[in-house]
């Protein structure tokens, strides 16, 4: 069996078929319209819940920023006052930071993806809803129960599948904010205890790669930092020299 | 014939694709089963254009229960195997 089939099924089977459950159609047409309402407000509320996800990232971030200026003039501040330890110490926790800054950028955009695709369906399924409910008012209006039962086969099982495809959507987005939380939770921690290696879960190879990296970054950062501040005393003191 | 691409919405498609989408989605089944990231992204993205480029877009307010449904299209090779396991996508 296909990807196809198997997708037709699995999004039809999301919504129960309230088709043939009420004695008089006309009723089976509320019950329906009720359930679209619900599902509408849900929707907005997974769009809201994702704009305070988002927020809270972004305020994560700003802090990660000024914590990496914070530790970058730490690092100054403590090889000017001869303590090479403390700076290292300083760019090895702002090195972690960018990490971790890097890792809030990618969620940040993941979400907004999200977001827009919620937004997206909201917009549908409020359109979808309202032509629904005109065609409920004309067919309660128009037909007998008889008569209806035929008229609403084809918008019932419309606007199912429709709800069905929203409810894929919003579960998705749910989990992957629980994801992004879940792991913006860890990352802080590990910020927060200065642990380094398990800030970039994955690869062993691809961690090793990065260590190594980050730790010639960081001795390139400190030998940037002595020759700014060697230069810097010598700037200083050729003025009174010459004078 | 109507098809939905979840998460995009629904397009008119003449029925002579059918033939096609099936093609695509044999590869795709394969891709899965042997795990081939790379060709199940190009499949699965050469699947939906051909749906959006030769289909018309069903008008928002149109009820209209489609004949194929068509995956998000972001959708992982991990989670579609998982349609194919009976696991994960599949409702309680």
């Amino acid at each position: 069996m296909g990807m196809l089939s198997r997708m037709s099924t699995i999004v039809k089977s999301k919504v129960n078929r309230v088709l043939d459950s009420a004695e008089d159609p006309r009723e089976t047409l509320e019950y329906s319209y009720e359930k679209q309402m619900e599902m509408l407000k849900n929707v907005k509320r997974g769009v809201v819940e994702m704009v305070t996800a988002k927020r809270r990232l972004e305020l994560q971030a700003k802090k990660a920023a000024d914590n990496i200026a914070k530790l970058e003039s730490q690092a100054r501040q403590a090889l000017e006052a001869g303590r090479e330890d403390l700076a290292r110490m300083a760019l090895e926790r702002k090195q972690t930071t960018i990490l971790e800054l890097e890792g809030l950028g990618e969620q940040i955009s993941a979400l907004e993806l999200e977001q827009e695709k919620l937004t997206h369906a909201e917009q549908r399924l409020q359109a979808k809803v309202q032509s629904f409910r005109t065609q409920k008012e004309v067919i309660k209006a128009q037909f007998s129960a008889a008569q209806a039962q035929v008229k609403i086969g084809s918008a019932l099982s419309g606007i199912s599948e429709e709800m069905g495809d929203v409810t894929l959507a919003v579960e998705r987005a749910q989990t992957k904010t629980d994801t992004l939380k879940a792991k913006a939770g860890a990352i802080d921690e590990l910020v927060a205890t200065g642990v380094l290696e398990d800030a970039t879960v994955g690869d062993p190879l691809d961690n090793q790669l990065r260590q190594i990296s980050s730790s010639n970054t960081i001795e390139n950062e400190l030998a940037g930092l002595k020759g700014q501040i060697e230069s810097g005393k010598e700037n200083k003191s050729l003025p009174g020299g010459e004078s | 014939m109507i098809v939905r691409i979840l998460t995009e919405g629904q397009y008119k498609l003449s029925s002579n694709y059918l033939d096609q989408l099936n093609e695509i989605d044999n590869k795709i089944v394969e891709m899965v089963e042997t795990d081939n990231k790379e060709s199940f992204h190009k499949l699965l993205e050469e699947m939906l254009n051909l749906v959006r480029e030769n289909g018309t877009p069903v008008p928002i307010d149109e009820i209209t229960e489609s004949d194929i449904v068509l995956p998000e299209p972001d959708i992982t090779i991990n989670e579609a195997g998982e349609l194919f396991t009976g696991e994960g996508l599949v409702p309680d």
